[in-house]
C-alpha cells in the first residue's frame, strides 16, 4: 500500500500536486463545508440516524461550548410504562416528535411544549408475553405522510403521520414457529420500499429482511440471511443458524442501496454442525432496494463462533475524497470498506482486551490464529457476547472528523456445549450452544466502558473517558462543538467535542438506553435525552458489575433548551 | 418422555390460573398498591390452588438437574451463574422466595421494569420443579 502509493505521487505532475495540497487543505477545514451529505435538513431529525449515512450529528449550533452550561429542562414526556426502559432515538420533523416506547405504544408529540398530539398501541398477539425480546421497541420511520412501526409480534404497521389512525398492517414473521421473531428496530425506507430484519440471531432460526411497498404494505421481497449453500451450512444447519438482522440499516440514496448488517452465527458457541463460512452471519450487505439482491457483502466474521455480529451502523465518511463506509463488528474491530463495492481499506482494533484472535489481516481481512470455543473447556473470550460495544451508536462530526463512540471491556468464560432439545421448546428459547457463560474481568483491569474520540479511518485516539460502568446510551454530537451522551445512572453528559472536557451534567434519575436527538423549532434548539434504563443488557452486565442490580428502571424523554 | 405426562395438567392449570389471575388484577385495581407490587402480588397470590412440588426439592439428584438447566438457560439467558447476575435479587442467601411464588414466576414469567417471559408452555411441571429445588438450594448457600 505504502509503496504504491509512493510511487504514484512520485508519477504526479506539479500542478497535480499542488491541485492535491489545495484539495488536502479545504478537506481539513471541514467547518467551511456546511452543506452536503451530513447536513441536509438542519433543523430537524428526519431518520434513526439523522441522515443516511449515519452521523448523528446535529448542524445546529445555538447550543455550543460557551452557553451548554445554561441548558434547563423544557419538558418531561412519560409514557407511563417503565418495562425496558426507553430505547428509542426519537424522530422530529418541522414541530412534531414521534417515538416509542414500552410494547410498541406510539406517540406524537408537540416539540416545543411536549404536549400529546396523538397515541397509538397496536393490539398484540398475546405470544409476546413468551417471547425473549419482550417490550422492547426501538424506534419509528416517518416518512409519505406515516409512521411506520416493527411490532413485537411480527407485522409492520403504517400509521397517519397527521391523525394517528392505522392505514395497514402486514404480518411477516411466524412468531410462534420463529421464536418469536420480532422487530424490535424500526424498519427504514428506501424510496417506497420499506424494510427490516427480526430479533434471533441467537435463536434456531433461519434469519430473513422482509420488505414491502411503504404505501400499501404489500410483500416485495424476502432476503434469506442463511445462504442457500451447503459449502457454507452443512447438513440442515442453515435451518438454525440464526442470521437475522436486528438493527435498522440505512439507506444510500446516491448509490440506490440499502446497507444492513447482520448477526452472529447459532448455535453461538457451539459450532460442531455448522463446519463453514455460514453466509450471510456477521456481514454487512448492500442490497439492491427494488429486489434485495445483494450488490456486494462483506463477512466480518467467517463461521463465528462468539456471538459477534456485524449488526451495527455503517457510517459513511469520505476517504481520499472516495466514500466509505466504518462498521464496527461485535468482535472488537472496526472494517473500513469501499461504500462501491466492499473492498477493505482498513481494519482496526476498538477493543483494547481482544483474545478471540491475534489480529485481523486489513488487506484481506482474513482472521489471524483464531482460538475456538470447545465443549468440556473453560475457555475465557474477549470481548464478551454484548460486544466491544452494545448497539448504542457512535456519531461523527465532520467539524473534529472524529469519531464518537462508547465501548465495553468485559469479557466471558464459556463451555461450549450441545443445546438440549428441552430446552429449544420455549418460544423464548436461545440457542447459545453451551454448558455455562460467565461474565468476567479483563486480564489486569476491572471490567469498565469508555467513551473513545477516534479517527474513523486509522483509529488513532484524540480522547478517551472512562466510566466504571459501560454506558447504554447512543450518541449525539452537534455543530455546536458538543457531544452528548450519558450512563446506567442516569447522569446526562455535554462534553467538549474537541477535547472531551465535561462542559454540562444533570441528574435524569434513571439511566439511558436510547439515542438522544437536537432540532430546532420556534428558532430554539433543543436536546432531547430518552432516559430509563432498558434492554437485557444491563441485566446481563450485572454479572460483572452488581451495582446493576440497585438501578432503577424508568422511562421519560427529557427536553432541553436554553434558559 | 416425562413431559408427556405432566403437560396436558400444565395447561389445565395455565387456563385455570389465567382466570385466577384476571381475578386477582381486578382485586388489585381496587386498593391503591403501587404497580410494582401489584405485579409481584399478582405473581404471588393469583392462584387459587397453589403449585405443591410433586418430589423432595432436597433431592441431590434434582437439585443437580436444575442447576444444568439453570446454567445453560437462565444463568445464561439473565440470571447469571449461581443468580448473582439479572435485575432480581441474588439467590444465594435468599430465604424469603417460597417455592410456589418461583415455580410460579417460572411458568408465568413476570413484567415490572424488566421482563421476564412465561416458561410455562415450554417445560413439564417436573423441570420447573427441578429449577425450583436449585434455587432453593442457592438459597441455603
Amino acid at each position: 500500500m505504502k509503496m504504491s502509493a509512493s510511487k504514484s505521487f512520485g508519477a504526479l505532475p506539479v500542478t497535480a500536486l499542488a491541485a492535491s495540497a489545495v484539495l488536502a487543505a479545504f478537506l481539513a477545514a471541514p467547518a467551511a463545508a456546511q452543506s452536503g451529505p451530513g447536513y441536509e435538513d438542519p433543523n430537524n431529525w428526519p431518520q434513526y440516524h439523522r441522515t443516511g449515512n449515519a452521523w448523528r450529528f446535529s448542524p445546529l449550533k445555538q447550543i455550543n461550548r460557551d452557553n451548554v452550561k445554561k441548558l434547563k429542562v423544557a419538558w418531561i414526556h412519560q409514557p407511563g410504562n417503565i418495562t425496558h426502559g426507553l430505547q428509542a432515538t426519537p424522530i422530529e420533523i418541522d414541530g412534531v416528535l414521534y417515538y416509542v416506547s414500552a410494547n410498541n405504544n406510539v406517540w406524537a408529540i408537540n416539540s416545543a411544549t411536549g404536549e400529546t398530539m396523538w397515541n397509538y398501541a397496536p393490539k398484540l398477539d398475546k405470544i409476546v408475553s413468551q417471547v425473549f425480546y419482550g417490550a422492547a421497541s426501538r424506534g419509528v420511520t416517518v416518512g409519505r405522510g406515516k409512521v411506520f412501526l416493527g411490532t413485537l409480534d411480527g407485522r409492520f404497521i403504517a400509521i397517519d403521520q397527521k391523525t394517528g389512525k392505522e392505514l395497514w398492517s402486514t404480518q411477516l414473521t411466524d412468531p410462534k414457529n420463529q421464536y418469536g421473531a420480532l422487530f424490535s428496530a424500526p424498519p427504514q425506507l428506501a424510496g417506497n420500499v420499506l424494510f427490516g430484519g427480526t430479533t434471533g440471531g441467537d435463536q434456531p432460526i433461519s434469519g430473513k429482511i422482509y420488505a414491502v411497498n411503504a404505501d400499501t404494505g404489500k410483500p416485495v421481497w424476502t432476503f434469506d440471511v442463511i445462504k442457500n449453500d451447503p459449502k457454507s451450512w452443512p447438513g440442515e444447519s442453515g435451518k438454525v443458524g440464526g442470521g437475522s438482522a436486528w438493527m435498522p440499516g440505512t439507506y444510500d440514496a446516491a448509490s440506490d442501496t440499502i446497507f444492513i448488517g447482520t448477526s452472529n452465527a447459532a448455535p453461538d458457541y457451539y459450532n460442531y454442525d455448522r463446519k463453514g463460512d455460514n453466509l450471510y452471519t456477521a456481514t454487512l450487505l448492500a442490497l439492491d432496494p427494488k429486489t434485495g439482491k445483494v450488490k456486494w457483502h462483506r463477512q466480518e466474521v467467517p463461521h463465528d463462533s462468539w456471538d459477534y455480529d456485524s449488526a451495527y451502523e455503517a457510517l459513511v465518511v469520505k476517504k481520499d475524497g472516495k466514500d466509505v463506509i466504518v462498521h464496527l463488528n461485535k468482535g472488537g474491530f472496526v472494517f473500513v470498506m469501499d461504500k462501491k463495492d466492499g473492498k477493505l481499506e482498513n481494519v482496526w482494533q476498538f477493543a483494547e482486551n481482544v483474545n478471540w484472535v491475534k489480529g485481523i489481516d486489513p488487506k484481506t481481512g482474513a482472521l489471524i490464529d483464531p482460538v475456538y470455543p470447545e465443549i468440556d473447556k473453560t475457555k475465557t473470550f474477549c470481548p464478551n457476547l454484548l460486544g466491544a460495544r452494545s448497539w448504542n451508536h457512535g456519531a461523527y462530526n465532520p467539524d473534529t472528523g472524529l469519531w464518537y463512540s462508547h465501548a465495553m471491556e468485559v469479557c466471558n468464560e464459556v463451555v461450549a456445549g450441545k443445546d438440549d432439545p428441552d430446552n429449544l421448546k420455549a418460544v423464548s428459547a436461545l440457542s447459545l450452544g453451551i454448558e455455562s457463560i460467565k461474565l468476567v474481568a479483563p486480564q489486569g483491569d476491572k471490567p469498565h466502558g469508555r467513551l473513545d474520540a477516534r479517527d474513523p479511518l486509522t483509529g488513532k485516539r484524540k480522547w478517551s473517558i472512562r466510566y466504571d460502568m459501560p454506558p447504554l446510551s447512543s450518541v449525539l454530537t452537534t455543530a455546536g462543538g458538543l457531544v452528548f451522551t450519558g450512563d446506567m445512572e442516569g447522569k446526562v453528559f455535554a462534553y467538549d467535542a474537541e477535547n472531551g472536557k465535561q462542559l454540562w451534567t444533570f441528574s435524569a434519575g434513571s439511566g439511558l438506553r436510547g439515542g438522544p436527538i437536537s432540532y430546532s423549532v420556534g428558532g430554539k434548539q433543543y436536546i432531547v435525552v430518552p432516559t430509563g434504563l432498558g434492554s437485557h443488557a444491563p441485566g446481563f452486565l450485572s454479572g460483572a458489575f452488581p451495582q446493576i442490580k440497585d438501578l432503577p428502571g424508568g422511562a421519560a424523554l427529557i427536553a432541553f433548551t436554553l434558559e | 418422555m416425562t413431559d408427556n405426562t405432566h403437560q396436558p395438567s400444565a395447561r389445565t392449570w395455565l387456563r385455570n390460573s389465567v382466570l385466577a389471575a384476571v381475578v386477582g388484577v381486578l382485586g388489585l385495581a381496587f386498593t391503591s398498591l403501587s404497580g410494582a407490587s401489584a405485579v409481584a402480588a399478582e405473581a404471588e397470590g393469583a392462584h387459587d390452588k397453589a403449585p405443591k412440588p410433586i418430589f423432595d426439592l432436597t433431592d441431590a439428584a434434582r437439585i443437580e438437574a436444575g442447576k444444568n438447566r439453570f446454567n445453560k438457560v437462565c444463568a445464561a439467558y439473565c440470571h447469571g451463574i449461581e443468580g448473582a447476575g439479572g435485575r432480581a435479587p441474588d439467590f444465594k442467601g435468599r430465604t424469603d422466595l417460597s417455592v410456589e411464588e418461583t415455580y410460579n414466576t417460572i411458568f408465568h414469567g413476570r413484567t415490572t421494569s424488566d421482563v421476564m417471559p412465561a416458561w410455562g408452555e415450554a417445560y413439564s411441571a417436573e423441570q420447573i420443579w427441578e429449577l425450583v429445588a436449585y434455587i432453593q438450594y442457592l438459597g441455603t448457600q
